[in-house]
């Protein structure tokens, strides 16, 4: 090897401290990079790969019973390569004595030819029989059962039943029972008849035969499917078409995990700063070296080679271990993303191309953060360099901070010095400001944006004047609903509604902007559900929500124009969701809709804000009323007098109870706390990122001052050598380096506290607007702060210890003999 | 071998212009061992540098080998000193986290004069020329000061220079190290080797050819 070559080298190991505190820096950069990155190439891959396996529907239309005639009739043509019946089923599932979970249960006739949207038997016999159940692996938690006992399922129109839970099934393309709060299961036509629902099926799931992943094509195919199950007499009420190709949560996943491995460069450009400083040191302190070899025929380039093959060994260094970390913690958060999105991963590999890229940008990023320093550094004069003084440069400039600086007076000369020392190095400081205020900002963040989105849900949910939601699946008489609430004890005050589905999809509609939300099979309807509630998979369609003008279940926020008035007929209010949906809506314009088969012509009087919500219409009671619909409702809510779980428990048994006497069936029933769990849950995902990150920063930051105070002490030996030797004692020299760490810690603090306010607004704002569409009640964690100082002294204090002890330790004669 | 034509060279300071060198005429032949001296301040140093193409001039020219090397950019300047001067400083100037023969090799490697394989053999005569072979694989920091600046002299001979430009070679060695330093010298100029030497040791000039004085920036 060259001796050029070797110097590289060799210099390294000389400064092998610092050298390791910036290859660790580089490494969690790294390694959080290749994690997030690996994990992107792998769940993409694998998320799409096993939703395709399972042969998804291109689309879903929803129709009266449909035979084996009929589907053989759509089979023969229309662009159709295969088609099968389903239906859903809404009902409860009985967790304890009164305790009821919402259960959607899947019907499907045959299990042993399930050719669209397949499902994955996992345990247990298969086909399940007549009289059992087969339940979604992720639900088994939610229903609070296992294999082989007996559960009590009700449907809307059916009666009490027991089912053997036989089994357990993955269907890949549900969204994860878990967050919504629901129980997913599986029987045949058979149970379903025990059930009590008449044994039909009203769902066809069909397969396009061209085209597969083209969307267009899909709804052209399924429009002439309409036309011809129409002209068949076969109405057709509802058509659903998936992002082909995708798994419904493949958006919601790219974008949290492109918001990680958008941190994750973050983390790696920041310790990028390190190498600047690390860098900027070494050529300083070998300037003369530098003119040296320039003097004996070095060329700049050849000089500049010599410093950038050593960031390129930085950043080679930092790859060999960051990778294998990196692929580590893809394994693991593929794992919990496998967990939380409920599909199962076949190979973690990660594909050559992230090797690739991460091997690029790891040997980059040092190499471009050394460039200046270096090209700088390589650039002195020979004469320059041979009559530097290599380490004595950073004595007190005179400037305006620099007055301001032997201005301050009244403290302990150490003390004094350690501030003084602390703005030595300006260019340094400024950058191990940035590294450590930049963990300070995400931490600050994190916690802002939490309160934030705690307030904002607070807020939601305080417009919310009720407890319980009742809902009974179809309109039922609204007398026999009020006695059963006369008779329930602990019910302030109930006000039935009609909750139901509107869709922009036909001529003369209201042109609506196509956009998925979640998608999954989250029933519509406003009966306050998770984030997902109501939402659909075809962008046009929302929830209508019919209640009385006057109504004091709901405290709408109106943002724009006014809320519904009694005397309002075609007067309606959109949520801001829904506004979204429909370019240029405002206050006094009309609304065109579909409510079924009919279209409905409405004039917008307010537009509500509800973050985080799903697109709802609010209309009067009174447009059902005028059409037949006197005196029905399809759910209640209700206000309680005491809100704890209990309570609310005694008061659906009660209520229940009640019902059934006066021949009313609830086919479920939501506390405000179910929704609120299902809103948290979502949230978490978002907290929980921030703290990681702002963790990740934290550690780059400490390892910069760390790295900085080391380089300080390097450069100051002959200093402290002459305090030494005017009568400081180690404990004085160690007391100096700790305080000015922790002037730089208490710096990095006020300037991350003085960011915190517009960063944390805007950070949230966008990351509630990529995953729920929304914007946030910013509020302002005055905890944080606090508890940001404390760790920003703990960190200062850390970082600086090490460095401090060894300026400490050098003896006097060593000190001042250093060059 | 060097010729100097009406050298200044004027350095701006805070204080205002210093003229280190006013008018500097000076030829010194191929194989000459040329003492520089004066009292500090004098330019010897300046002059050296002019002639090691380590600083420009202000005015005039300063030819070497018979071209002009004042309008040379810093990386041909970097070549030529590389091939055509060896320095030797008065701190010795070895690198300190390489052995004394890759301090050596050091030129070879930058320079390409010598084909990589043979670089280390060379580097090993130069330093038993120069009586430190023994030292060779150690790091300068555990060489007396002596050793170093023979080790330094013979990486100034890495690439077999006609110039040998030495500043101050013997300032920090006892009186017999620098004594024997400039036998040195003196071996080197028998060999052909121009040597130039500044230097405020009186007792060093006998070892000279000839000696220049400057006083002032000018040679008196």
């Amino acid at each position: 090897m060259a001796p050029r070559w070797r110097k590289a080298l060799r210099d390294f190991w000389q400064e092998r401290t610092r050298t390791v505190l910036v290859v660790l820096a580089i490494t969690l950069g790294i390694a959080g990079f290749t994690a997030v990155l690996s994990s992107y190439a792998v769940l993409t891959r694998e998320l799409d790969r096993g939703y395709l396996a399972t042969n998804p529907a291109s689309a879903s239309l929803k129709t009266d019973p449909i035979d084996d005639k009929l589907v053989a009739s759509i089979l023969s043509g229309h662009g159709v390569s295969d088609a099968e019946p389903r239906r859903v089923v809404s009902g409860r599932i009985q967790l304890g004595p009164m305790e009821w979970r919402n259960l959607t249960l899947f019907v499907v006739k045959d299990y042993g030819n399930i050719r669209v949207s397949k499902l994955v038997p996992e345990q247990g016999p298969w086909p399940p029989a007549a009289g059992e159940i087969l339940i979604e692996r992720d639900a088994f938690q939610v229903a609070r059962t296992s294999i082989g006992k007996d559960v009590t399922v009700r449907t809307t129109h059916g009666k009490e039943q027991t089912l053997r839970v036989a089994g357990r099934v993955h269907d890949v393309g549900q969204a994860q029972a878990r967050m919504e709060n629901v129980v997913y299961g599986y029987i045949n036509l058979e149970t379903l008849a025990r059930l009590g629902e008449e044994p039909y099926l009203d769902q066809l799931k069909i397969l396009v035969a061209e085209n597969r992943f083209d969307e267009q094509h899909i709804r052209s195919v399924a429009a002439d499917l309409r036309k011809v199950l129409e002209s068949e007499g076969h109405p057709v009420s509802r058509i659903d078409i998936p992002q082909p190709g995708k798994h419904p949560h493949s958006d919601l996943m790219g974008v949290l995990l492109l918001g990680m491995a958008s941190f994750g460069v973050f983390v790696l450009l920041l310790s990028g700063i390190l190498v600047v400083n690390l860098l900027t040191a070494m050529m300083a302190t070998q300037v003369r070296q530098i003119g040296v070899m320039k003097a004996i025929g070095a060329t700049r380039g050849q000089i500049a080679g010599i410093y950038l093959s050593q960031s390129a060994l930085l950043g080679a260094a930092a790859i060999f271990v960051a990778v294998p970390a990196g692929i580590l913690g893809s394994h693991a958060l593929c794992r919990a993303m496998g967990v939380f999105l409920n599909f199962d991963i076949q190979s973690f590999a990660a594909p050559v191309w992230v090797y690739l890229l991460v091997a690029a940008v790891g040997l980059l990023v040092p190499l471009l953060s050394a460039a200046y320093p270096v090209w700088k550094g390589s650039g002195v004069s020979v004469r320059e360099a041979l009559s530097d003084f290599g380490v004595s440069a950073g004595a007190l400039r005179v400037g305006a901070l620099d007055r301001a600086l032997a201005g301050v007076r009244g403290l302990a000369r150490p003390l004094l010095l350690a501030i003084r020392n602390s703005f030595r190095r300006r260019a340094r400081l400024v950058l191990t400001l940035l590294t450590l205020a930049a963990g300070g900002l995400f931490f600050l963040t994190a916690l802002n944006v939490r309160a934030s989105l705690i307030q904002t849900l607070d807020r939601l949910f305080r417009s919310k004047k009720f407890d319980l939601t009742v809902g009974f699946g179809t309109m039922v008489p609204a007398d026999p609903i009020e006695r059963a609430i006369r008779k329930t004890p602990g019910i302030l005050r109930s006000e039935g509604w009609i909750t139901t589905e509107g869709v922009f999809s036909g001529p003369g509609d209201t042109p609506a902007v196509e956009s998925r939300s979640g998608g999954g099979p989250h029933a519509a309807g406003a009966t306050g559900g998770g984030p997902h509630e109501g939402s659909s998979e075809t962008g046009g369609r929302f929830a209508v929500v019919a209640l009385p003008a006057e109504t004091k279940a709901l405290a709408l926020e109106i943002v724009k124009g006014r809320g519904l008035a009694p005397g309002d007929e075609d007067g309606i209010v959109v949520n801001n969701a829904l506004a979204a949906k429909v370019p240029g809506l405002k206050v006094g314009a009309p609304i065109f809709f579909r409510m079924g088969p009919a279209q409905t012509s409405w004039r917008v009087v307010g537009i509500a804000r509800e973050p985080f919500s799903p697109a709802v219409a609010y209309v009067p009671l009174r447009f059902f009323e005028e059409r037949g619909h006197t005196g029905v409702v399809n759910n209640v809510r209700l206000a309680l007098d005491r809100t704890d779980r209990a309570s609310i428990q005694r008061v659906k048994e009660d209520l229940e109870k009640n019902l059934e006497e006066e021949n009313v069936r609830a086919v479920s029933s939501t506390s405000k706390a179910d929704s609120r769990f299902s809103f948290d849950q979502h949230m978490l995902m978002i907290y929980v990122f921030l703290i990681v990150v702002s963790c990740l920063l934290g550690g780059v930051g400490g390892l910069g001052l760390m790295t900085t105070m080391s380089l300080n002490v390097l450069e100051r030996r002959r200093e402290m050598g002459i305090l030494r030797a005017i009568g400081a004692s180690p404990r004085v020299v160690w007391l100096i380096v700790i305080a000015e760490g922790l002037v730089i810690g208490a710096l990095s603090w006020a300037l991350a506290a003085l960011a915190a306010w517009p960063v944390s607004k805007l950070l949230g704002n966008i990351l509630v607007r990529l995953a729920f569409k929304g914007g946030l009640d910013f509020v302002f964690e005055t905890r944080g702060l606090f508890l940001w100082l404390a760790v920003s002294v703990l960190l200062a204090a850390a970082s600086s210890f090490l460095p401090a002890w060894h300026a400490s330790r050098r003896s006097v004669r060593e000190a001042i003999s250093y060059e | 071998m060097i010729k100097l034509q009406g050298l200044t060279k004027t350095y701006e300071t805070p204080a205002g212009a210093f003229p280190a060198l006013k008018g500097i005429d000076l030829d010194i032949g191929a194989g000459e061992l040329v003492a520089v001296v004066g009292k500090s301040g004098s330019g010897k140093s300046t002059l050296l540098h002019m002639v090691g193409g380590i600083d420009r001039p202000s005015s005039g020219s300063v030819e070497v080998g018979g071209g002009a090397i004042q309008n040379l950019t810093e990386n041909q300047l970097a070549a030529w000193r590389g091939r055509s001067v060896g320095i030797v400083f008065q701190f010795f100037q070895l690198l300190p986290t390489l052995t004394v023969a890759e301090n050596v090799m050091l030129p070879m490697d930058f320079c390409k004069t010598v084909p990589a394989r043979a670089r280390r053999r060379r580097a090993l005569d130069l330093l038993a020329r120069v009586d430190v072979a023994e030292q060779a694989d150690k790091l300068p920091s555990t060489l007396s000061g002596g050793q170093q600046q023979r080790a330094a002299i013979a990486r100034a001979l890495a690439n077999d220079p006609p110039i040998i430009l030495a500043d101050e070679p013997t300032g920090n060695l006892d009186s017999e190290t620098g004594a024997a330093i400039f036998r040195l010298f003196g071996d080197l100029a028998r060999d052909g080797k121009t040597v130039v030497v500044v230097t405020h040791e009186r007792d060093s000039i006998s070892h000279a050819d000839r000696t220049v004085t400057l006083a002032d920036g000018r040679v008196a």
